[in-house]
């Protein structure tokens, strides 16, 4: 028999202009199953609050029913007070009598009307409410972060400097991702290496990290705080324990015309390489493709010279399996390449702008390298085609940007200021050499960017010009840009030796396959998705999976690394328990009646229906039916309404208590 | 003018599945073999479940062979061995079934030997069960029948059936009918037809799709849809019915034939595969699919009825 | 009750709303003070996906005459994909109910954002109204308080066993 107490709010006078709350109490004390009812001006307050708890010790309450503002207000306060008193919290139920009638409704009649159908309805409801303990599930105090860019470095070193394990898994063979790449970095133009290199070091040599290079995801399961993360270690040729990073093996391989695609393709490097130098770990790998041992099966040259003998040509891939509790992906970006539109991609491409098939047409990373100290020119600038050193240089910004009819309607957000740096680097090198920007606008918020832009200018004497580029081509070894001023409205017509594109910043290629197997989601451009824009933007909404960096959206190096560490603490926070408490609001299979047609696993977006097999004592087989892992499950209810006979079943949402306030009308 | 239907393929069809039931069942193939056998009335017939390779004989396939045998596979296996792989005789529609029954984890397809029927069509009653099947006789769903001879069967007799002739389509006209009523003329019609039932479950009993364990309208906490027979009852069963049978249901019309206050149940049905098919162009019983219809989406479904 | 309209039908509306989107939205209609037909009785679900065609029948047969379902819109939901199997289960029922005789009119569909509380208050005073004009829904009440089969036992077979008895 239950005991429901009922409280009714004045809420001061928000619900009592409208609404007779002395009326709605009197009326809701009729009903069957109330012991106890009582009004008050403010029930949220703590006096409201010990009335609550008192009147449940005093009436031996079983139920409560607080008719006030909205559940999404003050449900958790009411909830806890009740836990306070000792009642299981969802025993505790509110009636929106403020939000949704005494705001809404002018006549007075009317809305005491409802708020007591409203109380009614609830009174029902609570009856069919049901003791849910509190779910928790153990935290495996490990994790895993995605990219070894600066976003997975900082993410890892900060999580591991809290004293937890930390898995870095990095495709390439080294770490460090395009910040390595990078020359000076704006808005201070320090050497991007020099604060770089020593992160990487640090993250080598950490003792709670532990490193995974040239490593791709195989397979993700499991749920927050219990992943299973399944590595391929792809075969590098070169025993990692026995190498010592001598070199030899590079300065012998014969085959030494191989692009290096770290420097942009445009210095080469050997079949056998480590990206660049200060490469973390410094063991090479054998590009397979481009090896002659492995094209011709002759040659073997790196393992002659290899004094402790590392060199390994049948490595295979290797599968390894980590299990952590939390993950932080940080896959990065790459740069929209603009020579032709891609086969069934959405994106058009700028052949307009010859990039890729006129040399001198680079994008803005060619321009780091070429202008970076360990770059393939030693930091001088000279360009691709003939190693001159280019008098009139052209940056274009918003290459695939801001450009619907081209496919990408965002703001790559770093163009402008690393074409404001590139100027600077350019005329820094270049004494007698003329920059032109052609650009739409320069958006440059943050914290002395704008005084950086201005520099550019005002000192550095780079000529902006607010317009778009319209066409180029070659003409000799000039490549004349056509575009136009429309700040002044005239047509303008450059002979420039070097053009330099701000091309838009896309996720990695694969990203959407990546994010399949974490359980993700991403949008159209595949970038991730944060769980909430403003609120949660480093976490996804699959919980126990975080974001860093430019996976989440074009960010700039302080972003990003404030991004990592801000993914990094939501992981420390999860790590700060052992067990996981989460809202019982799940779903539970009855097992008696489930028959496994697993219509519930087919619309679970969380893949949180899992097969169990039901077996006698024997071990025989009886039947295979559908399991709710409670870790997983967000507590949506579609498999309930899709389950014909109702064998899974969401607590706090049950078909009674639904019922119950349907026929409560 | 009644148009006579050719039958005279279906003695050579009941010569060939003998056969192949002496052969599998005499070579371990199968543990059973579930099939048509005659019944006690002249012509009638009955299903059977024979184990033994001399039993063969007894299987048959006539124009009265109208049960569709898949229920046994699932809710009626009582006399059904649980072991080894277990060979069924089925028509077009009754495999339609059976693959959506493979969809929805009730049956595994290494488990089973199909023998499938060229069928011709059958009769729309057993009442008389040595009628000849003519275009009057025979049963609703066959007149609009596209799948006589069903697919990827792992026995087909080698007969030549003629095919039947063009005869009226009885549901998809009669949905028609209904469609183009006022809502008031269409309660009336599925009132009168709903307050007829008496909830003797027989519908639930013979569906191939309604294997579970406890139906939702069983269920009294919380009594979902009312038990007793009274009309406003008896059309949330069958709403209800309806609904979960979308998708799903490929139009055995088994419900309609077992139910003994002749309600055209398979018209619900058949509107619904017919809405689900122009919305989501998606027809059970054709493959084993991972999802039907209305357990998956997509982004771009249309919402115009959505304000 | 305005005392002009004393003896007006006064429609019951139930409203079937996901908790993030619309009930959020018509919280929001109710802090932004917007006013709107006091019919409304609203009960809250985690997600449209998890509300059963069985509720609306239920619904219906405790004296319902218009019934809302209201949810995020797409791509909005809070449960990734909820909203769009909700949207396809009830495009079928639709039109079950629909072949049944059921006039739609009486069902609203909605998308209501949480950021929509102006959306909320014209969804719920559009329906209504509409409902009101319809009169009250009587089709399930009448079939409520029926008894016994209303069929006519018109084959000649029970006619004669009847006649019989």
């Amino acid at each position: 028999m239950s005991r429901i107490g009922v409280f009714i709010c004045h809420c001061g006078e928000n619900i009592s202009r409208t609404v007779d709350v002395e009326r709605v109490a009197s009326q809701a004390s009729l009903m069957a199953g109330v012991a106890f009812s009582t009004d008050y001006k403010y029930m949220c307050s703590d006096p409201g609050q010990t009335l609550v708890k008192k009147a449940i010790a005093e009436h031996n309450l079983t139920h409560v029913v607080v008719a006030a503002c909205s559940p999404r207000m003050h449900e958790r306060t009411f909830r806890k007070a009740a836990e306070q008193a000792g009642l299981n919290p969802y025993l505790c139920e509110m009636a929106n009598i403020r939000e949704h009638c005494s705001w809404v409704h002018e006549n007075r009649e009317e809305a005491t009307q409802k708020a007591i159908e409203i109380v009614g309805m609830l009174i029902e409801r609570v009856k069919k409410n049901r003791i849910l303990p509190t779910i928790t599930v153990p935290v495996t105090k490990r994790a895993l972060v995605i990219g070894g860019g600066i976003a997975g470095i900082q993410a890892a070193l900060d999580v591991a400097d809290c004293g937890h394990q930390v898995v870095l898994v990095e495709r390439e063979p080294s770490i460090g991702g395009h910040m390595a790449q990078l020359s000076e970095t704006f808005p201070t133009l320090d050497c991007s290496q020099c604060i770089m290199t020593p992160k990487m070091v640090d993250l080598a040599n950490h003792p709670n990290i532990t490193l995974h290079t040239y490593s791709e995801i195989e397979q993700v399961d499991g749920y927050i705080g219990n992943f299973q993360v399944t590595i391929r270690k792809k075969a590098r040729s070169v025993d990692e324990h026995k190498c010592t990073g001598c070199g030899i093996c590079i300065t012998k391989c014969p085959q030494k015309k191989i692009p290096n695609i770290f420097d942009c393709n445009i210095g080469m490097r050997t079949a056998i390489y480590v990206p660049f130098p200060q490469a973390v770990p410094n063991v090479p790998v054998i590009d397979r493709e481009n090896c002659t041992m492995f094209k011709s099966g002759k040659c073997g040259v790196c393992q002659k010279v290899c004094g402790p003998g590392a060199i390994d040509f049948t490595q295979e891939d290797i599968l390894i399996t980590e299990p952590v509790g939390a993950i932080i992906v940080a896959t990065g970006f790459e740069l929209y390449t603009i020579t032709e539109k891609a086969k069934g991609s959405p994106i058009k491409g700028y052949g307009e702008f010859g990039h890729g098939k006129i040399p001198d047409v680079i994008d803005g990373m060619t321009f780091e390298r070429l202008a970076s100290a360990s770059g393939p020119t030693g930091g001088k600038i000279l360009r691709p085609s003939d190693g001159k050193e280019p008098k009139q240089v052209v940056f274009i910004q918003c290459v695939g940007s801001r450009s619907r009819e081209k496919g990408i309607s965002y703001c790559s957000k770093v163009c402008c200021m690393y074409t404001a740096k590139h100027t600077m680097l350019y005329h820094h090198k270049v004494h007698d050499g003329q920059a032109y920007v052609f650009f739409m606008d320069a958006r440059v918020p943050g914290k002395s960017y704008d005084e950086f832009w201005r520099r550019s200018i005002e000192e550095e004497e780079a000529v902006y010009i607010r317009g778009m580029v319209s066409r180029l081509y070659q003409k000799g070894d000039k490549i004349v840009v056509m575009g136009s001023d429309i700040a002044v409205g005239v047509q303008v017509e450059i002979e420039a030796d070097l053009v330099v594109l701000a091309t838009a910043v896309q996720p990695q290629k694969g990203a959407d396959l990546l994010a399949q197997k974490l359980g993700i989601s991403y949008d159209k451009y595949n970038f991730y998705s944060e769980a909430h824009a403003k609120l949660r933007p480093v976490e996804c909404a699959t919980a126990g999976i975080y974001l860093a960096g430019a996976c989440q959206g074009p960010k700039d190096i302080p972003d990003t690394v404030s991004q990592a560490s801000a993914a990094a603490a939501k992981v420390m926070a999860l790590f700060s328990k052992d067990r996981l408490e989460r809202e019982p609001i799940v779903a539970r299979v009855k097992e008696a009646t489930c028959v496994g047609c697993f219509a519930c696993k087919k619309v679970c977006a969380y893949g949180a229906v899992e097969e169990k097999e039901i077996r006698d004592r024997q071990g025989n087989l009886l039947k295979v039916i559908a399991y709710v892992n409670p870790g997983v499950c967000a507590g949506c209810g579609t498999c309930q309404a899709t389950c014909p006979s109702k064998s899974v079943e969401l607590d706090g949402y049950t078909d009674e208590q639904i019922v119950a306030m349907i026929e409560a009308l | 003018m009644t148009q006579t239907i050719n039958t005279s393929g279906y003695s050579a069809i009941t010569d060939s599945i003998r056969n192949e039931a002496r052969r599998i069942l005499g070579d371990g193939t199968v543990s059973a073999v579930i099939g048509y056998t005659s019944s006690r009335r002249e012509g009638s017939t009955q299903p059977t479940v024979i184990t033994k390779s001399e039993d063969a004989d007894k299987l048959l396939f006539t124009a009265a062979c109208l049960n569709n045998l898949v229920v046994y596979l699932t809710k009626a296996k009582k006399d059904v061995p649980h072991e080894g792989r277990i060979g069924i005789i089925v028509k077009g529609c009754d495999l339609k079934a059976l693959v959506g029954l493979l969809g929805e984890s009730q049956l595994k397809r290494e488990n089973l030997y199909l023998i499938g029927i060229p069928c011709n069509g059958v009769l729309g009653s057993l009442f008389n069960p040595s009628a000849e099947l003519n275009s009057e006789t025979i049963a609703p769903k066959c007149r609009e029948c596209t799948d006589r001879i069903p697919a990827g069967c792992d026995f087909m007799p080698d007969v030549e059936t003629v095919g039947l002739p063009e005869l009226n389509p009885f549901y998809s006209s009669e949905i028609a009918r209904l469609e183009a009523l006022t809502p008031v003329e269409r309660w009336e019609y599925w009132k009168e037809q709903f307050s007829k039932c008496i909830k003797c479950y027989a519908c639930r009993q013979v569906c191939p799709f309604c294997f579970c364990e406890q139906c939702l309208c069983d269920r009294n906490r919380p009594q979902m849809v009312e038990q007793t027979p009274r009309p406003s009852g008896n059309l949330a069963w069958h709403l209800v019915r309806a609904m979960h049978l979308a998708g799903r249901c490929a139009g055995c019309a088994e419900c309609e034939r077992v139910c003994p206050m002749d309600i055209p149940l398979n018209l619900l049905n058949r509107k619904m595969a017919k809405e689900l098919k122009e919305m989501y162009n998606s027809e059970a019983g054709f493959e084993v699919r991972e999802k039907g219809p209305l357990t998956s989406f997509d982004e771009h479904d249309d919402q115009s009825f959505i304000r | 009750m305005n005392p002009e309209n004393k003896n007006r039908f006064e429609p019951k509306i139930i409203a079937f709303v996901c908790t993030w989107c619309t009930y959020a939205g018509a919280d929001l209609a109710g802090t932004s003070r917007m006013q709107y037909p006091a019919n409304v009785r609203v009960i809250k679900f985690p997600c449209t996906g998890r509300i059963d065609p069985v509720f609306i029948i239920k619904a219906f047969q405790q004296g319902a005459d218009g019934i809302l379902i209201s949810g995020c819109h797409p791509g909005d939901c809070h449960y990734i994909a909820g909203n769009y199997h909700a949207r396809r289960r009830f495009a079928a029922f639709r039109k079950l109910l629909e072949f049944i005789g059921v006039d739609l009119n009486r069902i609203q569909f909605s998308w209501v954002s949480a950021a929509e509380g102006g959306k909320w208050v014209d969804v719920v005073t559009d329906l209504t109204e509409r409902v009101r004009n319809m009169g009250p829904m009587v089709e399930f009440k009448e079939l409520a308080l029926e008894e016994q089969w209303s069929g006519g036992l018109d084959s000649p077979d029970l006619q004669q066993v009847y006649e019989a008895i």
